[in-house]
């Protein structure tokens, strides 16, 4: 003989299985519900400090902040971007430094993961000579235009290589279209 | 067939070694005949190099795969224009279309000049067949676009053999632009070789006068428009393809085709100094000579992957031979230059430093310093590593922060230059032309800070920018109230009676506009926005004044891709304005993906919307928003660009001087002759220049 449950035990274990699924695919959407993606936690000071350094996939020449892999299965960044990106928020969380973050990833990976070569040792020359030269530049034809002006003064002093007879014939035809 | 393309080419070399070698023989022994052949096998060139362009052409719209490279860079599934631009997808079709450009130039420049300047013309033919030979051995021996597949049958015997169907075309060239960035790009790095050819034999030829600046000015515009148009359509292609929402991230291969255009955009104001004035001889001969050793060196940074690049489709091991061409031709430029050095001299001297030779010179000296910090800071990386044993990296900020000053600085010569008078500029005359623009920027400098603009670099761009227009109008009044005043026309048919009489003065205002346009466009930058989402259907993003709403997303199949599209609806004040539908695509071919951008582009914003796609954490669909101001006003700058260089290489019409009967003068009205219309349009002859 088969003994049925009673309609009441009945509907509590589809209650309850019902809210073990919930739970269930509570649990499954939690990291998403609670933990929202990477992009949508930056905070500006993370992402500026993401813009400084570069992403060190070597797919890509971006920066963690601005990586975007192109052709990839997915236009945003990268994995290693976003460890990059994380790494940053977790010292910025920790107040650390601008340059104590940017440090630590240098002692990481090396010089190159800055965007721009630190000014200082051989690589101030980066960023000395584009202002240097130009000046240099700069004084160089200050000189030349004094030079030439100087040229020119003298030239003017000295006069034209002109003849009397010459000049005297110009004057005279000058003098003829003046009166015509 | 299948062997004609590698014939015509090995003939189109021989052609070019022996326009070298009769032309070399004609020019010592002043045989005509002999010049006259060099120069009929230099036109020959072309004809054979059409022959293998058109051949290679013809392997791809015939899916012919047994050919490596039509096998590498075509399939069966691909549309026939994209076959068409496959030509230059790799680095044997961009070589063999670089050659083919450039004997294009060499044609119609021997045939548009063989009747003129005997003289010189023999030296040109020889220049240019060296450039060919060059590109033409490459072309034959180093990177052969007819190259077979083959593979070995049963017997072990080596035979030719063709894949079912081929690799495709890299997604990133799926996309119109590409059909006509490269070629334009590469009129312009090939024609800048005309007025270096011209430039040499003038100097090898030690040719009178001015007369090669002249000859080659129409030649270095289409060049300079060229490049022009070439560099814009790869910013736009890179803004409405890569889908990261800039247009320019100083890539090194960017900064290869911004350099000759630089030292080229240079070469056109300070040939004015020499037409005008015989001067800055040395300094125009050694520009043409840069611009074109930095057209090569462009092709080396693209080649050879001496630097890291985004664009690593080209990059080979083909780079020493550049080098090898770069050094020689440097030899060779120098050694004729310190041979012939004395023809070189100056005619006149600087009188003022308020005038428009200094105005020029400053112009040259300011370029030649963007110029210089690109390419320092392109090379820069390789410069450490061979210095310091580490390799460092040098972005866009560096970029910026080192040209951004120089370009503000050289947008105010933009607008000063043409007001100063040549040879000196009184005081006077600088407050009567400078005062309006001046004061008219200021103003819109303090509008601009009212209405929240400040970032300091973007308010300068503006008020320079106002500045510049306001001359460059002040400039086209005042010349077109002289003519309305003396012919009785309204305004408007004087100002294009004005500019018909003087196109490349008033032509390069247009131009000089142009770039105002640009850089209004670019000063945009600072106010860009954006917002990353995961968007399930129905969910909403804010960015700026606009609400992006998802309504759906959906899949398509073609035979050359699969893709995957979000349909948004766009709305702004609670109204509907827009439905936007941004793409990825899968190619099926190369297996990679890529994105199509959704733009709405308005005057004062672009709503810039790129659908990521999936979501690797959890699979939802991502959505990239992006709000970019002033966008469309570079395209639309550039476009002025374009018809600007256009008008200023039209010819000037001719005054027609109409005698008609006075009553005899007084002697007074004699006296105050030069204050009279034909006095007014004789003193604005000496200054329209």
């Amino acid at each position: 003989m088969i003994r049925r449950r009673p309609t009441k035990f009945r509907s509590l274990r589809g209650k309850s299985l019902l809210v073990a699924f919930a739970a269930l695919l509570l649990a499954m959407q939690a990291p998403f519900m609670f933990t929202s993606p990477l992009y949508a936690q930056q905070t500006e000071r993370g992402k500026e400090l993401g813009r400084r350094v570069k992403c060190m996939c070597g797919g890509c020449e971006d920066s963690a902040t601005g990586c975007n892999h192109t052709g990839g299965s997915f236009s945003g960044p990268c994995d290693t971007a976003k460890g990059m990106q994380k790494e940053i928020n977790e010292r910025v969380n920790r107040s650390e430094s601008d340059d104590l973050t940017l440090q630590a990833f240098v002692q990481e990976y090396g010089p190159t993961v800055l965007i721009v070569p630190p000014a200082k040792g051989f690589n101030l020359a980066a960023w000395v000579t584009p202002v240097v030269m130009p000046i240099l530049a700069l004084i160089l034809v200050w000189f030349l235009v004094r030079r030439w002006r100087n040229r020119a003064t003298l030239a003017t002093a000295s006069g034209p290589g002109v003849s009397s007879e010459f000049l005297s014939r110009a004057r005279r035809e000058a003098g003829k279209e003046y009166d015509e | 067939m299948d062997i004609l393309g590698s014939f015509a080419l090995l003939l189109a070399l021989l052609a070019a070694v022996y326009a070298i070698g009769a032309g070399i023989a004609g020019i010592v022994t002043r045989k005509t005949l002999l010049t006259k052949s060099a120069r009929n096998a230099g036109l020959a060139v072309f004809i054979l190099v059409t022959i293998a362009v058109g051949c290679l052409e013809y392997y791809f719209f015939t899916d012919n795969f047994s050919m490596a490279y039509v096998a590498a860079h075509s399939n069966r599934a691909l549309p026939f224009y994209y076959k068409f631009a496959a030509l230059w997808a790799g680095q044997e079709g961009s070589l063999l279309l670089w050659t083919w450009l450039l004997s294009t130039y060499a044609f119609f420049a021997l045939l548009v000049n063989r009747n003129k300047h005997p003289e010189l013309m023999p030296y040109v033919g020889v220049v240019l067949a060296g450039v060919q030979t060059f590109f033409l051995t490459l072309n034959n021996f180093v990177a052969s676009p007819f190259a077979v597949l083959a593979g070995a049958d049963p017997s072990g015997v080596m035979r030719v053999s063709a894949l079912s169907d081929g690799h495709g075309l890299n997604p990133l060239l799926q996309y119109p632009e590409m059909v006509i960035h490269p070629p334009m790009l590469y009129l312009g790095y090939t024609g800048f070789t005309v007025p270096f050819a011209f430039a040499l034999a003038a100097l090898l030829g030690r040719y009178p006068g001015e007369k090669w600046i002249h000859i080659t000015r129409r030649w270095t515009m289409i060049a300079w428009c060229f490049q022009s148009v070439g560099i814009l359509l790869g910013a736009h292609w890179a803004y409405a393809v890569l889908g990261w929402g800039g247009y320019w991230a100083w890539d090194p291969v960017e900064n290869a085709s911004l350099l000759p255009w630089i030292t080229g955009t240079a070469f056109l104001h300070s040939v004015m100094m020499q037409e005008k004035r015989g001067m800055m001889k040395v300094w125009n001969i050694w520009l043409v000579f840069t611009t074109f050793m930095l057209c090569i060196l462009g092709t080396l940074l693209t080649r050879s992957g001496v630097v890291s690049s985004v664009h690593a489709f080209a990059q080979s091991s083909i780079g020493n031979w550049f080098v090898g061409f770069l050094l020689l031709v440097f030899v060779v430029c120098f050694a004729s230059y310190w041979r012939n050095r004395d023809y070189l001299r100056s005619d006149n001297q600087l009188d003022s430093l308020v005038s428009r030779e200094s105005s020029f010179l400053f112009n040259n000296l300011i370029l030649l310093a963007a110029c210089f910090a690109v390419l320092w800071g392109t090379l820069f990386p390789v410069l450490s590593e061979w210095v310091v044993g580490s390799k460092i990296s040098v972005g866009p900020p560096f970029f910026n922060k080192v040209n951004i000053p120089i370009a503000l600085f050289l947008l105010l010569l933009t607008g000063v230059g043409p007001l100063l008078a040549w040879r000196k500029t009184s005081f006077d005359a600088l407050k009567r032309n400078f005062a309006w623009p001046l004061l008219g920027g200021v103003v819109a400098g303090v509008v601009a800070l009212v209405f929240g603009f400040r970032d300091i670099y973007s308010l300068i761009c503006l008020i320079l920018g106002v500045f510049v227009t306001l001359t460059i109008l002040s400039e086209f009044f005042r010349g077109a109230r002289v003519i309305a005043a003396r012919d009785g026309s309204n305004l408007i048919s004087a100002v294009g009676e004005l500019t018909m009489r003087n196109t490349r003065r008033y032509g390069g205002y247009v131009v000089h506009f142009g770039m105002v346009l640009i850089f209004i466009g670019i000063a945009g930058v600072p106010f860009n926005k954006d917002v990353q989402k995961e968007m399930a259907i129905g969910q909403t993003l804010n960015i700026g004044p606009y609400l992006i709403l998802c309504q759906n997303f959906d899949r398509v199949a073609t035979a050359n891709y699969d893709s995957e599209r979000a349909t948004l609806e766009v709305f702004r004040n609670g109204k509907s304005e827009m439905m936007l539908y941004p793409e990825r695509r899968f190619f099926l071919s190369s297996q990679v993906t890529e994105t199509m951008v959704a733009v709405q582009s308005s005057p004062l914003r672009d709503l810039y919307i790129v659908y990521a796609g999936r979501s690797p954490e959890n699979g939802q669909p991502v959505i990239h928003a992006y709000l970019n101001p002033l966008v469309k006003w570079i395209w639309f700058g550039g476009i002025v660009v374009v018809l600007g260089t256009g008008l200023a290489m039209l010819p000037n019409r001719r005054t027609a001087l109409v005698l008609r009967p006075v009553s005899e003068p007084s002697w007074g009205e004699r006296v105050s002759a030069t204050t009279s219309p034909i006095g007014a349009i004789a003193q604005r002859g000496d200054a329209s220049d």
